[in-house]
């Protein structure tokens, strides 16, 4: 069907002219109001964002990113890993990690731990952010406020080895109980319930930082929600926070160590999640570091970056619910499961991230063992691919079950794009080799956290990343009493292994009992070990000194310094 | 006289009395009489776009119907050695045995007298085994793997692998390789762990491989063929590549074709029926049952989709695994049909009022022979009309909902859930995103073509201009 033609020709013509003429209009029109626009944005802008580069030779400052915005800058509440990699550079306790991962002084300039009595002498110029001394009762109030039943505090047991802590916060004793005392000013004593092992190590986590009481209380309840209402003992104090966008972290000239400090800023100009933003503003220079997924690895090398790795410490693994009537609680089911899967496939063939590496064990292999690191003095058990012998083991699973078939499971999942990737190579494999459905259940973090806690699944991929550096953060795992052992594992020869190491002194005692619990969560398959998680990242190349790690913040900038473009290597 | 008489004078006999026969050709009427129907679909054929779009949606319906019969591959079924691969690349592969683990010593026929960084054994996609001397002078030393030669920039690529100890040394690399040059660089570091300029650079040819057990578990070939090591066999073909998980793009869509247009034509044609009868109701008794019936419909227009949805997943108790179609569907048409319902009651209003409506009830027509033969028929064209255009917005709302994670649960596949996985990888593989991202569009502009066509060739009022 023909459109209906113009029956005077001449109007036509004359139309279209018109009509050119017009649009040539409208369009110049259009970019001079685009300019005037940019224009007027650049003069009310505040261009003190948009225009910073990376690296600000001349003011001595790097601009980077944060993932998300910090959910709880309160020490005493704060529980992830974000909040921590904040908290790493604005505060800083009796002691802490240093470039090699040592523990060294902190505010304590020396301490003292004898059997159930630890003692820190804290330095002379140990000043808080506003020029007042950062003494021995700003620890003692701290720690009782995170023992507080009324606080509720989620990482209140991370203080349980102290005499009577976890009798006051479970309310049976009064907070003044508790085994921590300010001898003097300067002088901090703690009692313990038995002697421990790695207890400078706990001091050096974020629950174990100061608090000023009348600080505290001059916030009225809103201690660490702006940067004004908290006060700073780290090399930086945070001058800005404008929530979801930016922070800004100047040098804080309190600070006892300030000569060793080199930026005078930190801009975090950026907070977002999106992988392909970052890699934009990285290409753009606007941001000092970045992370890398397995796509953009190839774009990395044709772009000549200097690439780095490390490993952020944590261990993923699929754990398994062992509520009873649960299909999970047979055991032949799930060796089927674990020698249904080649885990070296899983790294090297589908997330493919160098930083990556098969999790043979739940502890990871950067752990210290006595002499060597724990995994070369305790090799973990070997697993291996095997479907003959997974379908063997399924029969005997589906013999003892008394069934001929296997209903769907539910295999509970993250919704991360390693999570997801995750969960559907299982599936297929779990179909193409022994034939069973897995159903996957994707949840947001929280949301599959508060599932595994209500037993509502028989897999789910999980994770933990360490607390402290130390084997127990990661052995406690499966004990029975454990908060975070979701699937309820219940094992009295693991419970008593856990117990030695923590109670034990002796380092080999402890190593030995680490490397007993290691072969019960392999014989009783606890866990069907994923990846240990790695990050390749691309830095700028005239910042240095940036430490990236397992245990606290884990972007760490406050030892970076830049180095003029002349004489980077 | 009498020949007068007789020359002039006519006999009639009763034959003449006789009617014609009757004839049809008499008028010369030329042009056949054509129904409504007939009409509309002879404008509908001289429209070369709508009758493009036509052809294009018996295709789509046949790829999704019968294209599973004809590419009869598994659309969940990993490949993992074609991960991301893009459609035509090279699929060759040499078989050899099975991989076994490495100790550092070298393969027999790798031994020579070179020294500094060397492949111990033949170097294929299963892995690359890499042996080293000592590096007097380092204090570590770190592997690292590139895909270009290392130039002046010092930029070694991937950081493969960290090493304590400066004595020989030797690595074993199996991070997906892929049939191509990857450089290796040792390099040695100092005392502070910062990079040194010393550095041993290797460039090492990689080839595809498999195992014999691969191929007969995938029946690469037939299974009567003889094979032995050093063999080439083709891996599997995949016409359009592969995504991140190696499964097949084409058998995806395939798939995903079915769960789009089984939305995309059955939603609209349940909301619409729903809408013609609640339209066509309001618009016949009319009055009070008329204003209240389309407050009604109002409100229901001013309810928020996205919500909605939510909503619905939770009250059908959509577990985990469970496909969100149902609840999807659901929520398309009871939140869908105002539109419909609006535009019949407009005309139900309007035909109520005409002369062979009155003239059918003076007739003795009852109230349902009048809507069912009078009205609704004078307004199937419109009601069709609506349909080919909800269509797309049904898919696009499907591909929509499946895109942000609300609809099918993997590993179904549907064009939006595809085009979100396609995002990930959008710069580096971009075959995985462009090909539901065609497919979405081509449907959704096939459906409006359509209907566009449609609306031409079924508007009355259009002929007059003809």
């Amino acid at each position: 069907m023909q459109e209906p033609i113009s029956t005077e020709e001449g109007f036509t013509r004359s139309a279209v002219k018109q009509l050119a003429v017009f649009s040539v209009l409208a369009v110049l029109v259009i970019v001079a109001v685009m300019y005037a626009l940019n224009f007027i944005a650049g003069l009310t802008g505040s261009d003190s964002q948009s225009a910073a580069g990376a690296v600000d030779i001349e003011n001595n400052e790097i601009s980077v990113f944060l993932r998300q915005d910090p959910p709880q800058l309160d020490s005493t509440r704060s529980t992830d890993v974000v909040s921590g990699t904040v908290l790493g550079h604005v505060m800083e306790g009796l002691l802490r990690y240093d470039e090699n991962f040592e523990i060294t002084a902190g505010l304590a300039e020396r301490w003292e731990i004898e059997g159930t009595k630890a003692t820190f002498w804290l330095r002379e110029d140990a000043r808080w952010s506003n020029g007042e001394a950062i003494t021995a009762h700003d620890f003692v109030f701290a720690w009782r406020t995170t023992l507080d039943p009324a606080v509720g505090s989620q990482y209140a047991f991370i203080f349980y080895p102290i005499k009577n802590a976890e009798a006051a916060n479970t309310g049976d004793m009064p907070l003044e109980s508790v085994g921590v005392r300010a001898l003097d000013d300067r002088t901090l004593e703690v009692e313990l319930e038995q002697p421990i092992a790695y207890f400078d190590k706990l001091v050096a986590f974020s629950t174990y930082f100061p608090i000023s009481e009348e600080f505290y209380e001059s916030t009225n309840g809103r201690y660490g929600a702006e940067a004004e209402s908290l006060l700073y003992s780290g090399p930086f104090r945070m001058t800005s926070w404008v929530h979801g966008a930016s922070i800004r972290f100047e040098k804080n000239p309190y600070y006892w160590d300030a000569d060793n400090i080199h930026l005078d800023a930190i801009n975090i100009a950026y907070i977002t999640e999106d992988t392909n933003t970052l890699l934009n503003l990285y290409k753009d220079s606007r941001i000092a570091l970045v992370d890398l997924t397995a796509e953009m690895l190839e774009g990395a090398m044709q772009q000549r970056w200097h690439l780095d790795r490390f490993m952020d410490g944590s261990v993923f693994y699929i754990e398994f619910n062992h509520r009873p009537g649960r299909l999970s609680t047979n055991l032949n089911l799930r060796k089927a499961l674990r020698y249904a899967q080649d885990d070296g496939e899983l790294v090297d063939r589908v997330i493919k991230l160098p930083g990556y590496l098969p999790a043979k064990s739940v502890f990871p292999v950067w752990l210290r063992g006595v002499e060597d690191t724990f995994r070369e003095e305790y090799p973990a058990p070997e697993s291996e691919y095997n479907v003959a012998l997974a379908r063997e083991y399924l029969e005997k699973a589906k013999q003892e079950l008394g069934i001929t078939e296997f209903p769907p499971i539910v295999l509970l999942a993250d919704t991360s794009p390693v999570a997801t990737i995750s969960s559907q190579y299982y599936q297929e494999v779990y179909k193409k080799n022994l034939g069973l459905d897995i159903v996957i259940d994707p949840q947001i973090f929280r949301q599959r956290l508060a599932k595994m806690s209500s037993g509502d699944f028989d897999l789910v991929l999980s994770g933990w990343g360490p607390d402290y550096n130390d084997p127990l953060t990661f052995a406690d795992l499966f004990a029975s009493w454990n908060l975070n052992n979701r699937g309820h594992f219940d094992n009295a020869e693991l419970d008593a292994q856990v117990r030695i190491a923590q109670n034990s002194m002796d380092q080999r005692v402890r190593m030995d009992a680490f490397g007993k619990i290691q072969d019960i969560l392999f014989d009783e398959v606890v866990f069907i070990g994923n990846y240990e998680r790695g990050r390749v990242y691309a830095t700028n190349p005239q910042v240095k000194g940036i430490l990236r790690r397992a245990i606290g913040a884990e972007t760490d900038f406050t030892r970076a310094y830049i180095v003029p473009e002349s004489t980077a290597p | 006289m009498s020949d007068l008489s007789s020359s002039s004078s006519v006999t009639l006999s009763a034959d003449d009395f006789a009617p014609l026969p009757h004839r049809d050709d008499i008028h010369g009427i030329n042009r056949p009489s054509r129904s409504y129907w007939q009409d509309a679909w002879r404008r509908l054929k001289s429209n070369r776009r709508a009758l493009f779009s036509l052809w294009l949606i018996i295709g789509l319906l046949a790829f999704a119907l019968i294209g599973p019969f004809l590419w009869q591959v598994d659309p969940s079924r990993q490949d993992i050695d074609q991960i991301s691969q893009a459609p035509g690349a090279d699929r060759s592969a040499e078989i050899v045995p099975e991989y076994t683990a490495w100790d550092g010593s070298v393969q027999p026929g790798f031994e020579s007298d070179a020294t500094g960084l060397r492949i111990g054994a033949d170097a294929n996609s299963q892995s690359v085994r890499l042996i080293w001397d000592a590096v007097p002078g380092a204090n570590a030393l770190r592997l690292y793997r590139n895909i270009f030669p290392i130039d002046g920039e010092l930029a070694f690529g991937l950081p493969i692998a960290e090493f304590t100890s400066v004595e020989a040394g030797f690595y074993e690399d199996r991070l997906d390789l892929r049939p191509d040059t990857y450089y290796y660089t040792l390099v040695s570091l100092d005392q502070d762990m910062n990079l040194s300029a010393q550095y041993q650079e290797l460039a090492v040819d990689v080839r595809r491989v498999i195992t014999l057990d691969e191929v007969r578990e995938r029946e690469l070939v037939a299974p009567d063929v003889e094979l032995a090591l050093g063999d080439e066999v083709k891996l599997s073909f995949h016409p359009f590549g592969t995504d991140y998980l190696g499964r097949d793009i084409l058998a995806r869509l395939m798939s995903g074709a079915r769960v789009s247009l089984f939305i995309g034509i059955v939603a609209p044609f349940l909301f619409v029926l729903l809408g013609v009868a609640y339209g066509s109701t309001a618009g016949f008794i009319g009055g009070k049952v008329d204003q209240v019936m389309m407050r009604i419909a109002d409100f229901v227009v001013a309810l928020p989709f996205l919500l909605f949805m939510i909503l619905f997943q939770v009250v059908f108790g959509i577990g985990p695994g469970e496909s969100g179609i149902l609840p999807m569907l659901v929520a398309l048409i009871l939140l869908s049909w105002p539109a419909t319902a609006r535009l019949v009651r407009g005309q139900i209003l309007q035909i109520r009022q005409e002369a062979y409506v009155s003239a059918s009830r003076l007739l003795g027509a009852k109230n349902y022979y009048l809507v069912l033969r009078h009205m609704i028929p004078n307004t199937l064209g419109v009601i069709l009309v609506t349909l080919t255009f909800a269509v797309p917005s049904a898919i696009f709302t499907e591909a929509f909902l499946s895109f942000i994670g609300m609809g099918v649960a993997p590993p179904t596949a549907s064009w939006g859930s595809m085009s979100n996985e396609g995002l990930a990888t959008m710069l580096t593989h971009p075959h995985e995103l462009i090909f539901p991202a065609i497919f979405i569009s081509l449907t959704v502009l096939a459906f409006n073509l359509l209907g566009d066509g449609l609306r031409d060739a079924l508007d009355s009022r259009m002929r007059s201009l003809e």
